[in-house]
């Protein structure tokens, strides 16, 4: 196995190549310039041609691709056009702020949607299950946007139970700052979990449904195993497999953040620079997010395949 | 307030001055009188000693937090370092520069010379004194090409040995000489009526903690802890706290030359435009910046708040694509074969706008018709009995008739020799009513016979735009665009044969004249300046190259409990230093 996993590192490097060449042509494609945004009738043009020449704007595409690669195997991404700051230092505040946030929810989302999904699957057509597809249905059809805003309002301004934005307060300082954030993260990280369930809801109930159907089920039975362990040992297993699939990616999506969540409740989180960045040109914090994002997302798929094989003695990597 | 340079982004400012909601109900309210926001706040009730003043930033974007007004470029800094980041020098309510600000400025036309004289009573937040090193070495800061300030310009160049100091060919720049502990003397090549004016681009208005700040290298002063963590102020307040992008705690600067601010606190949070309409009616904020003018419309009446507001330094305007900018001379050059060529054809598109239909349906009363180039926060400059273009059906169908522009079958008018007239229109994204007020103004140009079209069939990414518009693509004959003004009204920026941003690329030598005759040696008489630019307005009305389209009131939130806020450009009537607050929570 340990040989499959280096070898599947090893197909990784091409790709990221073929990534980051894509990645760069393509940011370099847009129209305008990281300048353009913060021009004001007394900005000096000459001084902007310059400043655009020292940024090594003007030099060709490969010339530019190969700076940046270079600088990227010293680790470093190059210093953000807005921030005025290296890229990773930018970065690095915001990847905080959104690992917390994305940790929180994914739990919270596993949380929620496991036992329902069970309890929906084991209880198949009675009021139990209704309810629960219901609330499915309902989680499903409520725009993210929408829901973020209405609890917001609710919780955060009429009902006052919780901090209406930011990540931390102002006056925390020490162990009340660590309060503080989790105390931030409660509201957009339970909004969000709930609306996140539905997937997982409707896959592991459709899996027990199978689940159940199956001959080795009926055979668990008819040898008298009684009908709990039936469900632990022999269904539940199995229906969690795709769940299990999904798992890499959610371990790795954990810093993708979300532009919603963070734009309503004003968090500086990775959406809301990525969004930012783009409108902005800032070539080198866009470059370097994508990369990271594409990396992560290959990890992704070979922490899956891993998982998989470890939930999944029938899969074995070879 | 923001009494120096706006370096606002014009992206900023397009979604500030077209920003409104369709909220019919509060549009129909504001009937055919505008509601005049007042330009001060004070509550009559007795203060409490110290107090928290909580002041929201809305903003979709998060701050940057480079706390120095060279090295930064985003208004969202400027607003949240407001309360330390003074100027040295204190202006009236027309922006000229006066005595009794932190430095006082004498200009001598003779000599070409600025003499800055330090008041010996400031200090820095560290008790350290403001001194004549401090404004000297923020010409360093500025011209080393290490801190790439986008604020060394063509102007700030017209100090002498500047531009030697800037290509690395002096040490120090010869022009800006520190004649004692607290007098700096510059030394200009030509002088400009403009430095007797706040915002002029001639000299930098604040200074830089050289006895702080000396030891780090200018490639890595943006980034260092000294600007980013620690920066030092001399104005009433001094940083206390920053969580990163989100929001500031302000403490007062107990060294302040003015006496020790009343508040004991000011907080100021990033809010979403999303939900500071809600934070308002939930009263978690006292002051709010950028608050756009549909949120206005939604939150006028709420109790416990008063609305002031004053006329914002920036106008929308409509240009029109009429050469070329000739990189290798800097000299705009026009084109008298150019589609919109003709001023007759461009007034009649200015007369078919009903600009004062829109804003009444848009803008909640804050915006306004400009009838002029110059926006009425220059009241001194503005040409009030300027008409402007009042939507006139009659007057534009005559003008383009006059011009040979003939109506065909199909409703539509040909061009001057009888070939399709389509002129392409270049609309940058705003908000959710841009598209919907574009529509309005093409279908208003129909009705004079003019088949106008989208570039590219659609609103264009701010980006996209400003690389069409600059490079005068062949898909643009017309565009909508806005400017974000300094206090300084010179029109050599935006409108000279050799100013880049002269987008349209209007050049004419009746233009040239009128354009340095308000930057001479005699526009030193204020009186003779304020004539010449009324000629300029005059003569840009009737050559119609430029239409000038909305200004707006940008309005500012003050809860009940504020005392002493204003939003005069005086530096007399207002300081942070005064505002109080009259009780522990806010009035609801």
């Amino acid at each position: 196995m340990w040989k499959t996993i280096l070898r599947r590192i090893i197909i990784m490097i091409p790709q990221i190549i073929i990534l980051s060449v894509l990645v760069f042509i393509l940011a370099k494609f847009m129209p305008g310039d990281p300048f353009t945004g913060s021009i004001t009738p007394q900005t000096d043009a000459s001084q902007l041609h310059a400043l655009k020449v020292q940024a090594g704007l003007y030099d060709p595409w490969y010339t530019q691709y190969f700076h940046w690669v270079v600088n990227m195997f010293h680790g470093n991404f190059g210093t953000s056009y807005q921030f005025k700051e290296p890229v990773m230092a930018v970065i690095g505040v915001r990847a905080v702020n959104t690992l917390w946030l994305s940790l929180f929810t994914v739990i919270l989302t596993y949380l929620i949607a496991i036992p329902l999904g069970l309890l929906a699957g084991r209880y198949e057509d009675t009021n139990l299950d209704r309810g629960i597809m219901f609330f499915n249905y309902v989680t499903y059809a409520i725009p993210l946007f929408v829901f973020l805003v209405l609890g917001l309002w609710l919780f955060g301004y009429v009902l006052g139970w919780f901090p209406s934005g930011g990540s931390v307060s102002l006056s925390a300082s020490g162990f009340g700052s660590v309060f503080s954030r989790f105390y931030h993260l409660i509201l957009p990280g339970v909004l969000t979990a709930l609306l996140s369930t539905t997937g997982t809801v409707q896959y592991l109930r459709s899996e027990i449904v199978d689940q159940k159907h199956q001959d080795m089920v009926a055979t668990a039975r008819a040898k008298g195993v009684p009908e709990r362990k039936v469900f632990s040992r022999h269904i539940l297993r199995n229906s969690l497999l795709p769940i299990a699939a999904f798992m890499g990616y959610s371990i790795t999506g954990l810093l993708g953040g979300s532009v919603f969540v963070e734009q309503i409740f004003t968090y500086p989180g990775m959406g809301q620079l990525f969004i930012n960045s783009i409108s902005n040109r800032d070539f080198s914090v866009i470059t370097a997010l994508v990369m990271i994002y594409g990396i992560l997302a290959l990890f992704g798929t070979l922490l899956s395949d891993i998982i998989m094989s470890i939930v999944d003695p029938r899969i074995r990597i070879k | 307030m923001s009494k120096k340079w706006s370096i606002g982004a014009v992206a900023v400012l397009a979604a500030l001055s077209l920003a409104a909601c369709g909220n019919s109900k509060s549009a129909s309210s504001t009937s055919s009188k505008k509601p005049t926001l007042p330009l001060s706040y004070s509550s009559k009730k007795k203060a409490i000693s110290g107090g928290t003043l909580k002041v929201a930033e809305v903003n979709t974007a998060a701050f940057k937090g480079i706390w120095d007004n060279a090295l930064t470029t985003n208004a969202e800094d400027t607003d949240m370092m407001q309360f330390g980041n003074e100027g040295l020098f204190a202006v009236n309510k027309d922006f000229k520069i006066v005595d009794g600000g932190a430095a006082n400025l004498r200009l001598n036309q003779k000599a070409k010379t600025a003499t800055i004289k330090i008041n010996p009573k400031v200090k820095w937040s560290d008790g350290k004194p403001l001194v004549a090193q401090d404004v000297a070495y923020a010409y360093k800061v500025l011209a080393n090409k290490g801190t790439a300030s986008q604020y060394y310009t063509g102007s700030i160049a017209n100090i002498q040995g500047i531009a030697a100091y800037h290509d690395g060919k002096a040490k120090d720049i010869s022009g800006v000489q520190v004649k004692n502990k607290r007098t700096v003397v510059l030394h200009f090549k030509v002088m400009k009526p403009g430095m007797k004016t706040s915002g002029n681009g001639y000299f930098w208005e604040t200074a830089e903690p050289y006895h702080y700040i000396k030891n780090v290298p200018f490639k890595k002063l943006a980034s260092s802890d000294q600007v980013r963590k620690h920066p030092l102020f001399f104005g009433p307040f001094k940083l206390a706290k920053e969580v990163s992008g989100e929001s500031v705690k302000w403490v007062p600067n107990t060294y302040y030359y003015k006496g020790t601010p009343k508040l004991k606190e000011i907080d100021m949070q990033v809010v979403s435009p999303d939900s500071i309409a809600a934070a308002l009616k939930a009263h978690k904020y006292d002051v709010t910046f950028g608050l756009g003018s549909s949120t206005y419309g939604k939150v006028k009446n709420t109790s416990g708040y008063t609305f002031t507001g004053k006329k914002a330094l920036a106008y929308d305007y409509l240009g029109f694509n009429l050469g070329k900018y000739d990189a290798k001379t800097g000299k705009n050059v026009m084109n008298k074969n150019a589609k919109m060529a003709d001023p007759k054809l461009r007034q009649a598109i200015a007369y078919a706008m009903n600009i004062d239909a829109v804003e009444k349906k848009f803008s909640n009363g804050l915006g306004s018709r400009l009838t002029t180039l110059i926006p009425s926060a220059f009241s001194e400059y503005q040409d009030k009995s300027a008409k402007g273009f009042p939507l006139n059906l009659k007057k534009a169908n005559k003008l383009l008739n006059e011009a040979g522009y003939k109506k065909g079958k199909d409703g539509y008018r040909t061009d001057k020799n009888g070939k399709k007239l389509t002129i392409h229109l270049a609309e940058m994204q705003g908000n959710s009513n841009t598209q919907a007020i574009v529509k309005n103004y093409i279908q208003q140009w129909k009705k004079v016979g003019l088949r106008v079209t989208l570039t590219n069939g659609r609103l264009l990414d701010m980006n996209n735009f400003y690389e069409k518009v600059q490079a005068n693509s062949k898909d643009v004959d017309m565009f909508e665009a806005a400017w974000s003004l300094s206090s300084e009204p010179s029109q050599m920026d935006l409108y000279s044969e050799t100013a880049p941003f002269n987008m349209g690329r209007f050049v004419s030598k009746k233009n040239t004249q009128l354009l340095n005759k308000m930057d001479s040696e005699k526009a030193f008489d204020t009186n003779y300046r304020v004539k010449a630019f009324k000629e300029w307005q005059n003569y840009m009305n009737k050559e119609a190259a430029y239409v000038p389209e909305v200004e707006v009131v940008q309005s500012y939130a003050v809860n009940n409990r504020v005392k002493n806020f204003s939003l005069s450009n005086a530096s007399k009537d207002f300081n942070w230093a005064d505002v109080q607050v009259t009780s522990n929570s806010l009035s609801k």
